[in-house]
This record gives structure tokens, sequence and C-alpha cells, in this order.
């Protein structure tokens, strides 16, 4: 992927190539060690799209494998809510 | 709060098996669904299914999906479609977005089946407007009738790309070619074969480098691989397409699962990052049941058979049948599961999967092909009209076994076997044709007269042609061999979309044809 560094992994929060590659860097070694740095993973699909090119990269970069980069972590909510909806309790 | 006995999150094969094998044992099952309609990926397969029997074989999966459906409305398992499971947690807890309204429901037993999403590859270009997951190609495709653009570029040749191709042909759009990394085909062969025979070339090693245009996908640029999948500079082609199709691969959707602490492991060959579960499908949070994709991407047989599981699991666990009436069931299902990963189905990682037949995946000349069980006689061809049957792929499918009048066709056990075809007693009736799946079947008749043969092929594109009409005959490579006169074109109801069209051609090239074009120049290439 050299030399195509203003490529955009993260499309949600519009991260490039060039930005997580700096953020292993700078010490990153796990996929939230990157979202933390650089906020890949931190919009809308909540990182369904680019967390396992994240963790391909941080693999390739800092030679670990696969099995010990664990994706970020999951919270609640896992799809898009609107603060208005999650405060709107359902009446019985 | 709401309380549920068992609370089903996703209504896909795996939790629709599972919430119906929980409601016959006496549960009371509620299906959550964030769709629309349920049946997950169902209402898109407009393919006839493999597997055996007990899987739904040669049905296509909108129809499975009916019947599974009917069988959960007649269960009484309450459904909830538009609704998102956000969030589990303590004490099986789930957060429900329904209505614009947030809703709390606790549920003695709870099934992930969320099944997998797609993967991404990343290039320049890849985020212009035109590229695109296969599946999502899919569903515009089959589910919204629309078709996302003329030329399409199909990046990855498993099954997903495979089934994808040949549905995007069906509905008109060329694919100008699939790419494959790898040096072998990943999907089926006979999958593979019911595109080539319509001209699409599959380029092994090779990958997609760039895609451009202004505001959409003009253009791309292809690069063949070597053998560590590195790219062979000076090898770059360009081809003119309007829509690129990613088909690399599923990740299990497990974020549930995470939260609600089970125990997840890397599993390359499943996709990555998959529940952890014992034989009856509890994840390490007890209550907690996983099936399907989520558990690990395989198909969706193994998927129904593993919802099935955690379905009795579930109705043993809450006491509603005792777990040695259920041990023969439970066992019957573990020795289907073993004998539909014989030879591994999966749809992106051959890699590590050292069972499969390599060989066979790409072997498209006849040699291979006469050695096979489904491949009669030279002196059979000279005793009249007989079926061909080019499954060279062990495979776990089975229903040419159960269509033959005359039981010509068999396979027996392990489902994985290649079909054997006894052709002293195949009268080369055709039935066999609309019943493969993987519409690998064939027949051919050299004696038809001194000069002409008459074949027999399946043909699911519109439109058919008519008795009477010269066509192109087209060979394995969906190259123009010679023109054909049709006889007749059958498509009873029980073909069930399957039509099948009998064509007269030059006797010299009956082994070669096997398939035919009635739009003049555009297959033919």
């Amino acid at each position: 992927m050299a030399g195509n560094e203003d490529m955009i992994i993260c499309r949600c929060e519009e991260v490039t190539q060039a930005e997580i590659l700096e953020a292993i860097r700078d010490g990153a070694t796990t996929v939230s060690g990157v979202k933390r740095r650089t906020r890949a993973g931190m919009g809308l699909c909540q990182g369904r799209t680019c967390r396992k090119v994240v963790a391909k990269m941080v693999v390739t970069e800092t030679g670990q494998s696969a099995e010990e980069v664990l994706p970020s972590t999951y919270r609640p909510p896992v799809r898009p809510v609107t603060l208005g909806t999650l405060a709107n309790e359902w009446d019985e | 709060m709401i309380q549920k006995q068992v609370v089903v999150i996703g209504g896909g094969p795996a939790g629709l098996s599972s919430a119906i094998a929980a409601a016959q044992a006496g549960a009371r099952v509620t299906v959550i669904d964030e769709n629309q309609r349920p049946g997950g990926q169902l209402f898109k397969q407009i393919h006839k299914f493999f597997g055996s029997r007990e899987h739904y074989a040669g049905r296509r999966g909108i129809h499975i999906g009916t019947e599974m459906l009917k069988e959960a409305e007649a269960l009484n398992i309450e459904v909830l479609l538009n609704s998102v499971v956000y969030g589990i947690f303590e004490d099986r807890t789930l957060g429900v977005i329904r209505d614009g309204a947030n809703l709390s429901v606790r549920a003695e037993r709870v099934v992930i089946a969320t099944g997998a999403s797609e993967n991404p590859l990343v290039f320049p270009g890849w985020t212009l407007p035109g590229v695109m997951g296969a599946g999502a190609a899919q569903t515009m495709v089959n589910l919204h009738g629309v078709l996302p653009g003329k030329r399409c570029l199909m990046v990855g040749s498993g099954n997903v790309g495979l089934i994808v191709s040949y549905q995007l042909l069906q509905a008109g759009a060329d694919v100008v070619a699939i790419v494959e990394a790898d040096s072998k085909v990943g999907g089926y062969h006979v999958h593979a074969e019911k595109i080539r025979r319509h001209g699409v070339p599959i380029l092994l090693s090779h990958t997609i480098r760039e895609a451009r245009g202004k505001e959409s996908v003009e253009e791309a640029t292809l690069v063949r691989l070597d053998k560590n999948w590195h790219p062979l500079p000076g090898t770059e082609q360009d081809l003119q397409v309007d829509f690129v199709c990613l088909a690399v691969g599923l990740t299990p959707l497990t974020e549930l699962g995470w939260m609600a602490n089970c125990r997840c492991q890397s599993v390359p060959g499943l996709g990555g990052f998959v529940l952890h579960h014992n034989d009856g499908m509890e994840t390490t949070v007890p209550g907690i049941y996983a099936a399907g994709d989520c558990a690990g991407v395989e198909e969706a047989s193994i998927a129904m058979e593993q919802g099935r599981l955690a379905g009795l699991s579930i109705a043993e666990s809450l006491g509603l049948i005792d777990r040695t009436r259920s041990a023969d069931q439970r066992a019957s299902i573990q020795e289907r599961l073993k004998e539909l990963r014989r030879k591994p189905a999966f749809y992106d990682s051959s890699a590590d999967l050292g069972n499969r037949e390599a060989s066979t995946a790409d072997r498209a000349s006849l040699e291979p092909l006469k050695v096979g069980p489904g491949y009669p006689t030279e002196e059979r061809f000279q005793q009249g009209p007989t079926a061909i049957v080019e499954c060279m792929q062990e495979i776990p499918c089975d229903p040419c076994a159960y269509v033959c009048p005359r039981g010509a066709i068999s396979v027996g056990r392990p489902i994985t076997k290649l079909p054997h075809l006894d052709t002293g007693k195949c009268t080369g009736c055709g039935l066999c044709i609309p019943g493969c799946p993987g519409l690998a079947i064939f027949v051919v008749d050299n004696t038809y007269s001194p000069t002409e043969a008459l074949l027999k092929l399946p043909h699911e594109f519109l439109p058919l042609p008519k008795a009477g009409e010269i066509v192109e005959a087209l060979d394995r490579y969906g190259r123009r061999v010679t023109e054909g006169r049709v006889i007749k074109v059958e498509n009873p109801r029980k073909f069930d979309h399957t039509p099948v069209v009998s064509v007269v051609i030059d006797k010299r090239f009956s082994n070669e044809v096997r398939a035919v074009s009635v739009r003049r120049g555009r297959h033919g290439r």
C-alpha cells in the first residue's frame, strides 16, 4: 500500500492511511490505541468497516500475530441511536 | 422492563432455526430483527441451495425463508421487526430500540444469531461510489430490483463472488471479469462453471490495483500477483467498468457477545474473532447461546444445524425436554455437521483447511471428467440419449440422487461423494437437469441424426429461446462454437425456474457445447 498515504481508511471519520501509520509509529499496538490517537472507528458505523483493516495494519507494522490484536472495546449502542431515543423509555 | 423466556437476536437461518427448535419443545420464543422482514440473507438467495434434504437442498433460498417463517408462525413465535438490540447488560437484559423508543427486555435465555458483515478491501479509489460489497449488490438487484451498473468487476472468487456474478448476469449486467488473488478458485467448481460458460473470465492470481472515475467508478486497473500475492510490475491492465463488487470474505458480528463478556477467539479460517461455544452452542456466559456466522463464518446449512442445536440445548436447560430423549437428535445433528464440514464450504479461507481438494477446483478439461463416476462411456453415447453429470468436486450436495425416476443417479454417504450415474438405467429424459443446484447435469443424444446431436441444457436467463429459433452455441468458456436450432423449451412448475432447452447442433461439438445464448454477440467472446 506504499505510496497511497492519502487513501482514506476510516470513511466515517476520514482518517487516512498516513495518519494510522503515524499512530502506530507513535506507539499504538492495538486497534484501540489507533482509535484513541486518530478517531478511526469512532464514527457512525463504529468501526464495522475499518476495524479489520486497522487490525491488519497493526499486525503488519508491529509484527504481532492476528490473535494478539484485539478489536477495540465494544460499548452500547452497537448501532447509531440518538440520545433522544435512548431517553424515550417504552411505555407498556 | 419486559420479561421473556427465550429471545433470539437475528432472524436469519440460524436464528429462525433456533427459535423453531426451542418453540417445538414448548418454549415461548421472541425473535428480534433489525430489518423490515425476517429471513436474514435468505430472501436475496434466488439460487438453489446445496446440501441434503435435511437442509432444504435443491430449494431456492427465498423459498426456504418463506417456509421457515410459516413454521415460526404456526409455532406462535413472536417476531419483532425494525427492532435493534443495541446492547446486552447484566442478567441477559437487552436494550432494544423499537418504534423510536427504548425498551428493556430481560430474557431467561438469549441466542446471538447476528450473522456477519462483508469485509472491505482497501485500494486507491475504494471510497468511490460504485465500489460496494458483493452482498450489497445482491441486495440491490434481488430485493430492490435495482441494477448497480452495467459492467462489473468482481473481486474474489469464493461462493459469494461466484453466485453474485451469476445473478448479476441474470439481471442483465455484464460481469467483465472476476479477479482472484489466489491461484485457485475459492468457491465451488460448479458455481464457477455456471458463469464461465457464459463468457465470464476468472483471472486467477490477479487483484484490483486501483479504481478511477470522476464522480463514480469508470475504470479499474488489475494487476497480476506472484505466489506470495505481491503485485508483478508491468502486468497492469485497465478495464472499463462502472462498478466494482468486493467479495473478499465476511467477519462475524460479535459485538453483543463481547459486551456480554462471552469469550471470543480468533479463528482465521472462520472469519476472525468468533463466539466461543460448547457442543450445545452455549457461550462461556451461562444462558447465552450463539449460532450461525457469528460463531464462525460457514454457510447456511451449517447455520441452520447450529440453530437447531442451540434451540434444543435451551429447551433442555429450561426443563422442557428430557436430555436423554433429545440425545439422539443432537447426535444426528452433530453427525450432519461433521459431514457438511468434510469438504469445507467456507467462503473465503481455504488456506488453512488442508482437506480441500485444490486440484479439482480449476480443471475444466474433459480428461478428469471422463474418468469421473458421472460420465458415460463412448459406447453408451452411441446407444442413445444419456445424462452427463459434470460434478467434479466433492461438495456436500445430493438432490440429484432423488430426482431420477429410475434411480440412475446415486450419491450415498458421505454426502460429499461424487454422484454416480448408472448409464444402464438412464434414458436421457433430463428430469435431473433442473434438479442439480449446480446446473452441472446435461443430456447428450449423439444418435439424433447422422450429423447432428441433441443437447438438453439448463438455461436460467431471459429472454428464453423459442422453439425453432437459431441460437449461439457456447462452450464451457462461453466461446461461440457453432449455432444451434432450438427444438423445445421446457419450463414446468416443478423445474422451479430452471428451464431446460433442447437444442440441435453439429454432432462434432456435442462434447463442447454447454450453453446457448439468444443475445447475439453479448456473451460470445
